[in-house]
């Protein structure tokens, strides 16, 4: 075997390099050297990301089972930024007395998982779609379970993973069905094989159902509200900005070349999936008291939003969906930073506990502000831009009753986000939460994502850029 | 559409699996006794109550013992075509023990051998 390009795997191996590193630092390192090991883990993945960013050879390897293009390394460079993100957010979660024994391995189960991702995301063969798949999933389970003395934490933990057994075996199936009926697993040669039969339909609703517990679509998100109440805050924050973005980005480039021939039959059930998971998803959040719940349930309507630019079908509306989960990787992560910062520091995350909280902290309340509203879509904030092109690709066809839909569901959203906005602001209270200063790292990562939720609205070649590298049906 | 064969592939699914447990619920003779109804396990009379807990340590060393598991299915495909692979596979297998050793040592170093 020719193993001479194996450059072109270049984002896997530096990977793969500094969990080996890591781990080699836990087993040999001496006890003392804890917490200086957590700074030596943050700066080694920030050398990753920069590395990706460095032009690179684009092709295939090992026989067409893994590839290489300029969309799927943008894409792995917004999956890097956002884990480097909450990198900058953990440490003062990491640092409580209660995690003594557990430090390092915090960034050797998020390295896994991203690993995992990077190789769903680069997958030219449904098996190793599905060994991505997993590697992304089971270490997940243990970071949802990682507050281990928390009984909340190990049910989210546990929760996951049956789930994601389930919806594994589900996808499998799906896969199994497609082998049977075109005898390739390889993407390539399925393409070419797939015309409308009625079991390959039910593949494709197989392996839609499969990706859509990821994404947590209606009607696979019950999980969701669960898992986000008991994992710890900065996991949940991977686990609804990262992980979701992946999977979003398998599921569109996966149904847009490999199901390119059953649109058809994916169509009108996406259309109906992105109606129910926006309707569902706005109508729980309302109600919700706990800010994790809260912001689970907010992202379960984010992902209805996200499938509008799916169901377009253009090449405009994937550039759509992957410059939403860039501006939705930066204003998540932001609100999510500001609760974890308040919850490692008071332990507090209801709606009510932020009662107050502009008269205290005044610089995390606008962070809150901005997040809030960028996810909302209000301008000029990069969550309007992003909401905009969403709707503006599904206009385009024609579908005008959609957009109709999507908006009056942005106005309920801004109901619930403008909630935790007069908690925040208008509300006064004697005892607000005490002034919080968050660590030097901690307040990093909430400038970065400032900088991207204000810079991406407006710097439009960052569209044109991704619209440059996308495709359509 | 040809939704037809669909049908038929689910009904006939059903009909298969329910037919065979229904049909083999009809035929069969039944006689009931005390002892048919025990639990079987070895022969031996069954004490207690199966819901018990018991020490996470087998759990770690079921798992540790994979690591040797598929250790042993990747060395021994691999040693008997080993000249013809050459060099590349060789490389390739160090890694893979490596990576392989690197997860002993960790559950080395974190107890997880000792036996309390």
């Amino acid at each position: 075997m020719d193993i001479s390009n194996i450059i072109i795997m270049r984002n896997e191996l530096s990977l793969i390099v500094v969990v080996l590193l890591l781990l080699m630092a836990e087993i040999f390192s001496s006890k003392n050297a804890r917490y200086m090991l957590l700074n030596v883990a943050t700066g080694l993945f920030a050398l990753h990301t920069i590395l990706g960013f460095l032009p690179t050879e684009t092709g295939e390897l090992f026989g067409g089972m893994y590839r290489s293009t300029p969309l799927i390394i943008l894409m792995k460079n917004v999956l890097n930024i956002g884990v480097l993100v909450v990198l900058f957010q953990v440490q003062g979660w990491l640092k409580k007395p209660e995690n003594n024994n557990r430090t390092l391995e915090f960034y050797l189960l998020t390295f896994s998982t991203l690993l995992g991702m990077s190789y769903m995301i680069s997958a030219g063969d449904f098996l190793m779609l599905y060994l991505g798949l997993e590697l992304a999933t089971i270490p997940m389970a243990t970071l949802a379970a990682y507050d281990v003395y928390r009984m909340k934490s190990t049910e989210a933990g546990i929760k996951l993973i049956l789930l994601a057994a389930l919806s594994s075996g589900i996808m499998l199936y799906g896969i199994s069905l497609i082998y049977g009926t075109t005898g390739s697993l390889y993407f390539n040669e399925v393409m070419g094989n797939l015309q409308m039969n009625p079991l390959q339909i039910l593949a494709t609703v197989f392996f839609i159902s499969g990706l859509g517990f990821k994404i947590s679509l209606v009607p696979f998100h019950l999980w969701t509200a669960d898992v986000y109440e008991g994992a710890p805050t900065n996991v949940v924050g991977y686990l609804s900005v990262v992980s979701k973005g992946a999977s979003v980005f398998v599921l569109v480039a996966i149904l847009f070349t490999v199901f390119k021939e059953m649109a058809p039959a994916w169509n009108p059930l996406l259309m109906v999936m992105a109606i129910a998971t926006m309707v569902i998803g706005n109508l729980f959040a309302i109600r919700q008291q706990n800010l994790q719940r809260f912001l689970a349930f907010s992202s379960i309507a984010q992902a209805g939003f996200i499938l509008l630019g799916m169901i377009s079908g253009t090449t405009y509306g994937m550039a759509t969906v992957i410059y939403f989960i860039l501006v939705y990787v930066f204003s998540n992560l932001a609100a999510f930073g500001v609760v974890s910062i308040v919850k490692n520091a008071t332990g507090k995350d209801n709606i009510d506990d932020y009662n107050g909280f502009y008269q205290t902290n005044p610089m995390l309340s606008m962070v809150m502000l901005l997040a809030l509203f960028s996810l909302a879509g209000i301008p000029p904030l990069a969550g309007f831009f992003g909401k905009f092109f969403l709707f503006a690709a599904v206009a385009e066809q024609g579908m005008y009753w959609l957009v109709l839909i999507a908006v009056i569901n942005t106005i309920v959203s801004l109901y619930y986000y403008l909630l935790v906005v007069k908690a925040i602001f208008v509300v006064r209270v004697d005892n607000p939460i005490e002034p919080i200063k968050g660590d030097l790292l901690a307040r990093m990562g909430l400038v970065i994502t400032v900088i991207g939720i204000l810079i991406i609205g407006i710097y439009s070649p960052i569209f044109e850029w991704v619209q440059s590298v996308s495709f359509g049906l | 559409m040809g939704n037809e064969a669909i049908i038929l592939f689910i009904i006939l699914g059903t009909l298969m699996v329910g037919g065979a447990v229904i049909f083999s619920y009809l035929v069969s003779p039944k006689v009931p006794q005390k002892m048919k109804e025990d639990t079987f396990e070895c022969g031996i009379e069954t004490q207690g109550s199966s819901r018990i807990q018991f020490k996470v340590g087998y759990y770690l060393f079921a798992i540790l013992f994979l690591i040797f598991d598929v250790e042993t299915i990747f060395i021994v495909p691999w040693a008997v075509v080993m000249k013809d692979l050459g060099m590349v596979a060789f490389v390739e297998i160090v890694i893979f023990f490596f990576i392989l050793g690197l997860g002993l040592l960790y559950a080395w170093k974190k107890d997880a051998l000792k036996w309390e």
